[in-house]
């Protein structure tokens, strides 16, 4: 596993919201299932005192951190106020911080990384699933019934699109080490370069399943950085140039970012390239017969 | 959303940027009153919200003697299909040498990247494929609200120093607008000074009510209505419409159509944990484009619960076909009250997507 194992105490930033309460219910459900601690206490500012699934909410990081064993945190608080929430758990000593929040203007976004980065911490997102390594830990949204413990990472700019590789995987008999979503925005903390290199200093993970899609070059990036053996796919080699699709960094601008580019480069870096999801479990067989 | 000309020469005007004085107008008959403003030569630029419209013909020179004329002419065209509403009045530059400057959000390092070359006037694209080593960049701190005086004077190596000003000027409408890009193209020097010949500015769609637009222009109407429910809408040209959950299981949705040799309607994310009001609303919108035959619904429910899907489905109540692959959190009750009003289902996403190719075709 990458970023958290069972022993990992995870804070929830926005814990009272309508998001916040119900993701600490199933994240909490999970963390019994597995005998993880799961999340162990809840931030929203003016709601401290209160509980959340009994677990107990905080004004402030601070004020929790001091009562709490913290090294995590998943964030679900509205854009308008996500950064500031990346900021003040970096500032508070927290590893890895999983925001959630979709909609967060990109130039917050660049402050907040910037921020974390220079605190020593690592963000993962914003506008992503979050991160679920089976048998551990999840942080974050995914659906814990679709996945089954094994050998191979899974990275990728979406959510759903990723539950359906793992539905996939895990149907062919195929377990996962972590899967992890980076996030659908132009700006995203953790990207495949950095979660590739924790893939290869984790014992678990074999192989990796990278799942991009239009916009920027951050695939061809993460292949290019490893020697790991990677299945990859890529959505959107339908999209028109120019428009925005759903993603906020889904977009094909100034003729570059389109899926055949990204698709050419990733196959010229010996990386084989799945045409649709359905195909991916037996591209990941070939690997493990080759490796 | 992308600003017009002048709406973009207006802010970095603002922020201290020389622009060529001008006006805009809206009729041909606007423009006698304010020409003598423009000295002995001007330039009539069409403001139209599409890329390459000095050679679809949208930028006409002109002198005091035919201005009125010439503008005529460019309020009876069509650039690249848009009618011509608005057109930028300037005064014709006496140009000593054209450079390009730009301000973009660099996904690779998280920072803003800032480019800047001799070589402007011209397609940046192709400067950058042909003559890489003659575009200067630099990213800078996202935390700081200038770029410090070394970089700049990186940037613009032998050109004008007042340049390196003008980058830091626009540095500030970069951060301050929320803008995605800010560009110059051309930043032209001239006898009486440097001036943003032209100007772009695209602000993020995610700030814009923090910036004061009350709606993105850039959108169809279409588009626009579905913002409204919370979807993710982009209008294509095919004949089978599309709702998917999740921007990325859409778009593979759409992929595996062209896969099998058909072609989508639309792109249509209803979001996550949609209820059967919105999944109601978003059938019908799709349902509403007169090409659509079809209408595949590919939703894997974690938050969102099957049976809100199905019942959406059910009250939308439209005469297309509606295919639907249904997976998740109560998947059980909404397969069947489909199955009860006699919906075709399928299990995965490569055979709802396969039949739908054929009832289209």
């Amino acid at each position: 596993m990458i970023y958290g194992d069972r022993k990992t105490g995870v804070l929830v930033q926005g814990a009272t919201g309508k998001q916040g309460e119900f993701h600490i219910g199933l994240m909490n459900a999970y963390a019994k299932q597995v005998g993880a601690r799961g999340v162990v206490a809840g931030v929203t500012p003016g709601k401290g005192g209160k509980e959340v699934h009994g677990v107990p909410v905080y004004n402030t990081v601070k004020d929790a951190m001091r009562d709490h064993d913290i090294s995590a945190s998943v964030i679900f608080v509205p854009a308008a106020a996500a950064a500031d929430s990346i900021m003040e758990e970096a500032n508070a000593g927290i590893q890895t911080i999983v925001a959630i929040t979709e909609h967060i203007p990109v130039h917050d976004t660049m402050k907040a990384i910037a921020y974390a980065k220079m605190e020593g911490c690592s963000v993962i997102g914003p506008n992503c699933p979050g991160l679920l390594s089976p048998g551990e830990v999840k942080m974050g949204i995914m659906p814990s019934g679709l996945f089954s413990r094994g050998n191979v990472g899974v990275i990728s700019r979406s959510g759903t699109l990723t539950y359906e590789v793992v539905d996939e995987l895990t149907r062919a008999g195929i377990g996962q080490s972590t899967v992890i979503g980076i996030g659908g925005d132009p700006v995203i903390g953790q990207t495949f370069v950095d979660v590739i290199a924790r893939f290869e200093n984790d014992p678990q993970t074999k192989a990796v399943v990278l799942i991009g899609e239009v916009g920027g070059n951050l695939e061809e990036e993460g292949a290019n950085a490893t020697d790991m053996p990677i299945v990859a796919y890529i959505a959107g080699i339908s999209a028109p140039p120019d428009k925005r699709m759903g993603h906020a960094g889904a977009i094909v601008e100034g003729g570059e970012g389109d899926a055949r580019s990204k698709i050419a480069r990733l196959k010229k870096a010996g990386v084989p390239v799945a045409s649709r999801p359905s195909e991916i479990p037996a591209m990941v067989r070939g690997l493990f017969k080759s490796c | 959303m992308k600003l017009r000309e002048y709406e973009a020469k207006k802010v970095i005007k603002e922020y201290g940027i020389p622009v060529p004085a001008g006006f805009l107008i809206r009729s041909a008959d606007e423009l006698p009153a304010h020409i003598a403003e423009l000295g002995d030569k001007c330039v009539l630029k069409a403001q139209v919200d599409v890329g390459g419209r000095g050679k679809a013909g949208g930028i006409l020179m002109a002198d005091p003697t035919n201005a009125v004329a010439t503008a005529r002419e460019l309020f009876g065209k069509k650039i690249k299909g848009l009618p011509v509403k608005e057109v930028l009045a300037e005064e014709r530059l006496d140009i000593q040498h054209e450079y390009y400057l730009s301000i973009t959000v660099d996904r690779s390092t998280k920072q803003p990247l800032i480019l800047f070359t001799d070589a402007g006037g011209v397609d940046i694209e192709i400067t950058a494929k042909e003559h890489p080593d003659a575009i200067r960049k630099v990213t800078a701190n996202p935390l700081m609200r200038d770029i410090p005086p070394f970089l700049l004077r990186e940037l613009v190596g032998t050109a004008p120093k007042e340049i390196g000003g003008i980058i830091n000027k626009l540095y500030r409408v970069f951060l301050e607008k929320d803008a995605l890009l800010a560009e110059i193209n051309p930043l032209v020097t001239t006898t009486k000074g440097v001036f943003a010949a032209d100007a772009k500015i695209i602000v993020d769609d995610n700030a814009l009510t923090r910036q004061g637009f009350t709606v993105n222009r850039d959108l169809t109407d279409r588009e626009r209505e579905a913002e409204k429910y919370g979807f993710s809408y982009v209008e294509l040209d095919g004949a089978i419409g599309v709702i998917g959950n999740g921007a990325g299981l859409t778009m593979s949705t759409l992929d595996l159509i062209e896969f099998y040799g058909g072609k989508a309607a639309n792109f249509l994310d209803v979001g996550g944990g949609a209820e059967s009001e919105r999944v109601m609303h978003a059938v019908r919108l799709v349902a509403s484009v007169p090409p659509v035959k079809v209408i595949v619904v590919n939703l894997l429910g974690g938050i969102t619960k099957c049976d809100e899907v199905a019942k959406g489905i059910i009250d939308a109540n439209i005469h297309q076909k509606v295919i639907v692959r249904l997976a998740g959190t109560n998947e059980a009750e909404g397969r069947a009250m489909l199955r009860a009003k006699g919906y075709e289902m399928l299990n995965t996403m490569d055979l709802v997507v396969k039949k739908a190719v054929e009832v289209a075709a």
